[in-house]
């Protein structure tokens, strides 16, 4: 194992026909079991969205980013499937029974269509900013690999998001207000989905799956939205959100992680519906999945 | 009177336009910058999309207009119904670098794909459309990636 940390320190990627250490692989493959299950539910999350976005083109938007982020999570799947410690199946069926996690923003009920701007906005450039960080220095290969491509087409989502977002900051006072309560909504959610403060001895950082430490990204997140968030002329659900008058940084109020928590044992405020009509999409889709199988075998 | 000079200096300034998906590919490079034509006494640029519906049009036009715009000219843009896109018109530097950078492979005309991870010819198939829809998805048996393969319009076509 020694050896195996020396050879990661050195920047060293693993394939999938190299000699693995188990807990390297047990580790990696809940980190992709994990990404793979938030980018099908967030598809999913997507799609409701379709029917209901304002306009051709917003539509036509929904139904990219819904398959761009079910499209990820198959490739996550093969991925994580290669890794031999769950088949896809398994992996698809434990997170229908809510025996897995998938990420805390998905827990979370999507009001309205600002709401929906600001998942594309705020959720979707937190999800951006810690993809990226683990792209950056991943040591799995297959992974590394795929993100690369998730980190160009989230970076598409995003401007899409901002894009919005701006719209409704300029808009009609309605629509301004509107945006405001969905923001209210979605800050927390964003800034949590980094995480709570990396342990100093986290097995994901020492192996290189991540490279950043929880805190520092969601520091860099705050930096970067205060100023866009207040320059819309929106305030910020946080009434001790400072900026500190020697470094002119941004500091946040404490938080109470219990929202967090609850997301990660499934009992988060939309949980249990985001997880019944996903399991309800899923053997709804049944036939189209035998029929496809049928259609592919050979005949005897 | 819309001079040569002025199509050449619109031509150059729109071909760097980078495409939404591959930001360190533009849309010459992936064969989507059609021609650069004078109409009446306007400019028109015209854009072969990778398939119709494709949702980076209009942040292609938008980034277009504005590359045009900074280099002194106004342009429109058409997006064309024929030629058809097809993977042939991707550059060969932008193949190496799609392979490279992104582990996106090619179909070739005789329906041929190598792994750009590893360069196994023997790739299976897994389904038509990924992530976009102007992607299928294989496996690589060899080196056990997923690897994504730029396809043509029509599903089921290689």
């Amino acid at each position: 194992m020694d050896e195996f940390e020396a050879f990661l320190d050195d920047g060293g990627i693993v394939e999938p026909n190299d000699d693995i250490p188990e807990p390297y692989r047990k580790a990696v493959f809940r980190f992709i079991e994990m990404h793979a299950n938030s980018e099908y539910m967030g598809g999913l999350t997507e799609r409701d969205w379709i029917p209901k976005a304002p306009g051709l083109h917003r539509k036509m938007t929904a139904l990219a980013k819904s398959q761009d982020e079910i499209g990820h999570a198959h490739l996550l799947y093969m991925v994580a499937a290669d890794l031999g410690i769950k088949t896809r199946k398994e992996m698809v069926t434990d997170l229908l029974e809510g025996r897995t996690h998938f990420q805390n923003v998905f827990h979370y009920r999507v009001h309205s269509w600002t709401d929906q701007i600001a998942v594309a906005y705020l959720v979707d450039a937190a999800a951006l900013a810690s993809q990226q960080a683990v792209f950056k220095n991943c040591s799995y290969g297959p992974y590394k690999r795929i993100l690369r491509r998730v980190i160009a087409e989230e970076g598409f989502h995003m401007r899409n998001g901002e894009e919005m977002m701006l719209l409704m900051a300029h808009g009609t006072d309605v629509q301004h207000q509107m945006m405001q309560e969905s923001i209210d909504r979605w800050w927390l959610p964003s800034i949590q989905l980094f995480g709570p403060d990396s342990k100093p001895d986290d097995e994901l950082l020492r192996w290189h799956i991540k490279s950043e430490r929880n805190e520092d990204l969601r520091d860099r997140y705050v930096q970067k939205f205060v100023p866009q968030l207040l320059a819309g002329n929106f305030t910020i659900p946080d009434s001790g959100l400072r900026q500190d008058n020697e470094d002119g940084k941004w500091k946040i109020s404490d938080m109470d992680w219990q929202p967090l928590q609850d997301t990660m044992k499934n009992i988060g405020p939309d949980s249990s519906r985001r997880i019944s009509d996903a399991k309800r999409a899923w053997y709804d889709a049944e036939w189209v999945r035998t029929a496809l199988d049928d259609a592919t075998k050979t005949p005897a | 009177m819309i001079t040569e000079a002025a199509l050449k200096t619109v031509r150059h300034a729109v071909a760097l336009v980078a495409d939404p998906e591959y930001p360190d590919l533009n849309i010459e490079q992936l064969g989507i910058l059609e021609d650069v034509v004078a109409e009446n006494s306007a400019i028109r640029v015209d854009l072969v999309p990778t398939i119709m519906g494709c949702p980076a049009l209009e942040v292609i036009e938008k980034d277009v207009v504005a590359a045009a715009r900074a280099s002194g000219y106004d342009v429109t843009v058409r997006f064309c119904m024929s030629p058809v896109w097809t993977p042939d018109r991707i550059s060969n530097d932008a193949r190496e670098i799609l392979g490279r950078e992104y582990s996106v492979a090619i179909r070739l005309r005789n329906g041929l794909t190598t792994c750009p991870v590893c360069g196994n010819k023997a790739l299976q198939h897994r389904s038509d459309v990924g992530a976009t829809a102007c992607r299928s998805v294989e496996w690589c048996p060899d080196c056990r990636n997923p690897i994504e393969v730029v396809r043509s319009r029509e599903i089921g076509q290689t």
